[in-house]
């Protein structure tokens, strides 16, 4: 009896999931039957001409979270080796709960904070321009997803059997030795698959980037241009008119994060096959 | 030329990692400098006695009183509905699932757990506009579909502490009940989850603190910037985090942009406190039940 | 810190003040009553909206009114699909939004659409093709209008806003808007970004228009409450809220209440022009 519960709790909650997306196919099907799923990907977004496009957006998308990426990777990798090896015992402990707070600090907190820190510091000394651009939101998404990557890259330096350390300390090697030619070569996996945690983070994330990257719909040319991501294109054009194509055209952006989410599943499941639930 | 990229890569790594926490501590303090002169009483209650407030004799319109009463209750259903789902569901992956089927569950919680959550409120938003055409009365946006949402958002992560907290039981205490004849349900019930309750209590206070950070959900979802506290299910609400970013873009003079910095330093203390708390019940009942 | 806090007093002796001219008789209609009205769509008019219903729910602690922004576009939509009791719009429905749902306007107020810059700006006027070359992009500096050597920001609203509606096709003479503008979700959000970006322009709700952002001069007027209320300055709308089909109930009670002199009083009080 209780085991049919159990069963049905986990069908429904899997089943749930796929309805998701079940409904946004469904919601968004005028887009494929009128042949215009292509136009919609590739196209500009003029809704006034009758143009939904939302290449802009995917470009934004794309830029923000790889330039988040670019700026996280080194300083998230640094801190990893800090908390995995160089830093002596207590400290270690100590930097690795300064990460799990950051994780814990609210997203919207974030944006809010560089709206007034950030942006007038872009504005005057480095973008010029209002200061709300890709490079702003890509650089407080970059903070946003350190902690994510962190985690996952301190797990996999330390992913190294006790005696093997041992053995490095034995013979005299100093930690940045230890570290660099015994965890590192062997952590591979699973820094790769911080990275692609780390990107699917930025991705999704709608705060920042409506926050702090402009939301113009011309597609960006340059990291100091506004921009607008898919997330924010959601939460913006949410209020149009149901029926209008402009309403429809959000449910193809939802699809898209959608399958994106579930190639970054597939693509750590073939990697560390690991969940992304860990963080 | 070895010893000097090796010299390197330590002062980046410490760079890295004092980087990391100075931006961290300007973050703290600034929030601190421009919000902290109005954290208090007043904040949460304006001008109304706090008193008055919390026996419902009054309303609180300068305060975040109805803000601070939306997320609790938000987070109060989300929760209600997520953990029982949750529970069940995990105790089901990691105890009676097997093979393809179990391979495919996860897959699909965990694209759930990945799901950016503007998506988990479009869906939500989605639903609204379906319910609405089968019951074309007077269902819209409101704080029960909020909550389902939340919910759904909260789900994979409490599944998946229950999983990994039923699977991390040493087999040999898994078997002692059942050799001893209990049915496999008691099994579970007395034995496997009070040893895991620890790991367990930790994924749902962090989930609570998802489920009350969380912005995108809840703005496709039902909640509006004026609402006063939340009296029904079927009623719009207000909430903290989206109570931040309405201000963040529209505060209307230097008092209520520093309510925002206010909002903002409360919303931390209580993301920072859940944390404590899973913290510390991790480490203390973890402690006493390893003496077993 | 004190200027703060005395800014806050003086807001806090607004708010009595509001609340103490609200005379008996304008607030009877909503004795003894009950239940939740649902409010969203225009945000040029949520400053009346809120002040209004904090005014009936400070009186009347039965009575639940929730407001939400959104934009004209989902405020006529929503009440039209009944999932609200009242629609706020910043611009007339058109003929065929009103046929398809049978929709109820009033009018409370008059408003105005000001183009505005950061109070640090030195351009203070524009000409209507000045303005269209700005929005369209081809003025893309202050310097080639007078300002300084820096380039111009511009700041656009969404695409179910009332106001932008108005301002594209009054002042803008339905010209192009250039995409690279960045967009904002409301009226408040916009004099946020304009009184924080020296170099930003937009256009804004003449009620909205404070300190800390300068209108503009176009063609020579200026926009302020005399220009609109006398016709002299063009880019002006009404403010309306829509229910579907003939109001009832509280809803009829809100829209009444507006139109009172208690109503009318808040909504000059937040900056714009009576209807009467």
């Amino acid at each position: 009896m209780s085991a049919h519960i159990f069963r049905l709790a986990a069908f429904a909650s899997g089943f749930l999931t796929i309805a998701v997306f079940v409904m946004m196919l469904v919601l968004g099907w005028p887009l494929f039957t009128s042949g215009q799923f292509f136009a919609i990907l590739t196209g500009e977004w003029r809704p006034s001409n009758e143009l939904f496009g939302i290449f802009p957006m995917l470009v934004g998308s794309a830029l923000v979270s790889v330039l988040a990426l670019c700026f996280s990777l080194p300083v998230s990798l640094g801190t990893a080796f800090v908390v995995a090896t160089l830093a002596p015992r207590p400290l270690r402990r100590a930097v690795q709960l300064m990460v799990r707070f950051m994780a814990g600090i609210p997203t919207v907190i974030y944006g809010f904070v560089a709206i007034f820190l950030l942006v007038p510091f872009m504005r005057e000394q480095l973008t010029g321009g209002s200061g709300l651009n890709i490079l702003t939101a890509s650089l407080v998404l970059a903070l946003l997803i350190a902690p994510t990557m962190i985690v996952f890259f301190v797990s996999g330096l330390q992913n190294v059997e006790e005696r093997y350390r041992l053995a490095v300390d034995a013979l005299g090697g100093r930690p940045v030795q230890k570290l660099l030619y015994l965890q590192l070569p062997q952590a591979w996996p699973e820094i790769t698959a911080g990275i692609i945690m780390g990107l699917g983070r930025a991705m999704g994330d709608t705060l920042i980037s409506l926050m702090l990257a402009g939301n113009s719909v011309a597609a960006p040319q340059a990291a100091v241009d506004s921009g607008r991501t898919l997330t924010a294109h959601i939460a913006l054009v949410i209020a149009a008119d149901f029926d209008g194509m402009q309403f429809k055209s959000i449910f193809a952006c939802g699809l898209i994060l959608y399958v994106f989410t579930a190639i970054v599943v597939m693509l750590l499941r073939l990697i560390i096959g690991r969940s992304m639930c860990q963080v | 030329m070895r010893r000097w990229f090796e010299r390197g890569i330590v002062f980046w790594s410490w760079g890295s990692a004092v980087l990391l926490l100075a931006i961290l501590l300007s973050l703290l303090s600034y929030l601190v400098y421009r919000g902290g002169g109005v954290v208090g009483i007043g904040l949460v209650f304006g001008d109304v006695p706090p008193f008055d407030a919390l026996l419902l004799r009054r309303q609180v319109f300068s305060g975040l009183f109805p803000a601070i009463a939306g997320t609790f209750a938000l987070v109060l259903l989300a929760v209600g509905l997520a953990v029982p789902v949750g529970l069940a569901a995990g105790i089901f992956m990691a105890e009676y699932a097997e093979g393809q089927i179990k391979w495919l569950l996860t897959v699909l919680f965990d694209v759930l757990a990945g799901l950016p959550s503007i998506v988990v409120g479009l869906a939500g938003f989605s639903l609204t506009l379906i319910l609405h055409q089968m019951f074309p009365g007077r269902l819209g946006p409101c704080l029960l579909i909020s909550a389902l949402a939340i919910g759904f958002l909260i789900l994979p992560y409490v599944i998946h502490s229950t999983q990994m907290a039923l699977e991390s039981v040493p087999p040999a205490l898994r078997r002692t009940a059942l050799a001893l004849g209990a049915t496999r349900l008691e099994n579970i019930r007395q034995v496997l989850l009070p040893t895991r309750l620890p790991d367990l209590l930790g994924g749902v206070i962090l989930a609570i603190g998802r489920a009350a950070e969380d912005t995108a959900v809840i703005m496709l979802t039902g909640v509006v910037a004026s609402a006063g506290l939340p009296r029904s299910l079927f009623e719009q609400f207000e909430a903290l985090p989206f109570y931040i970013y309405y201000i963040s873009s529209q505060y209307a003079d230097p008092r209520e942009l520093q309510m925002g910095f206010g909002a903002a330093i409360l919303l931390l203390v209580v993301c920072a406190l859940l944390l404590v708390i899973a913290f510390i019940i991790q480490q203390t009942l973890s402690r006493r039940l390893s003496r077993f | 810190m004190m200027k703060c806090f005395g800014k806050s007093l003086m807001f806090g002796v607004l708010f009595l003040f509001i609340g103490g001219t609200a005379n008996g008789g304008d607030l009877d209609a909503f004795a003894g009553r009950q239940g939740i009205l649902k409010i969203a769509g225009g945000t040029a008019h949520i400053p009346v909206m809120k002040a209004a219903a904090e005014v009936i729910m400070s009186g009347n602690p039965e009575i639940r009114i929730t407001i939400a922004g959104g934009g004209t576009g989902i405020g006529i939509k929503q009440v039209g699909e009944g999932i609200i009791d009242i629609g706020n719009a910043g611009r007339k429905a058109t003929d065929e939004e009103v046929a398809t749902h049978g929709l109820h306007m009033v009018k409370w107020a008059i408003d105005g659409v000001a183009v505005a810059v950061n109070p640090q700006n030195k351009v203070v006027a524009l000409t209507s093709a000045q303005l269209q070359d700005i929005f369209a992009g081809k003025i893309a500096t202050w310097k080639e209008i007078g300002g300084v050597d820096r380039e111009i920001n511009l700041y656009d609203r969404d695409a179910a806003s009332g106001t932008r509606e108005v301002f594209w096709e009054k002042a803008l003479k339905k010209g192009e808007v250039a995409q690279k503008a960045n967009v904002v979700v409301s009226n408040g959000a916009m004099k946020t970004a304009i009184a924080g970006d020296p170099y930003g322009i937009g256009y804004v709700s003449v009620g909205h228009i404070d300190s800390t952002v300068a209108p503009v001069v176009l063609d020579g007027v200026e926009p302020n409450l005399e220009t609109v209320k006398s016709g002299a300055y063009k880019v002006s709308r009404g403010l309306f809220s829509l229910t579907k089909g003939e109001p009832v109930g509280l809803a009829k009670a809100f829209l009444d209440f507006l139109l009172t002199p208690t109503g009318q009083k808040i909504a000059i009080d937040k900056g714009f022009i009576s209807v009467q």
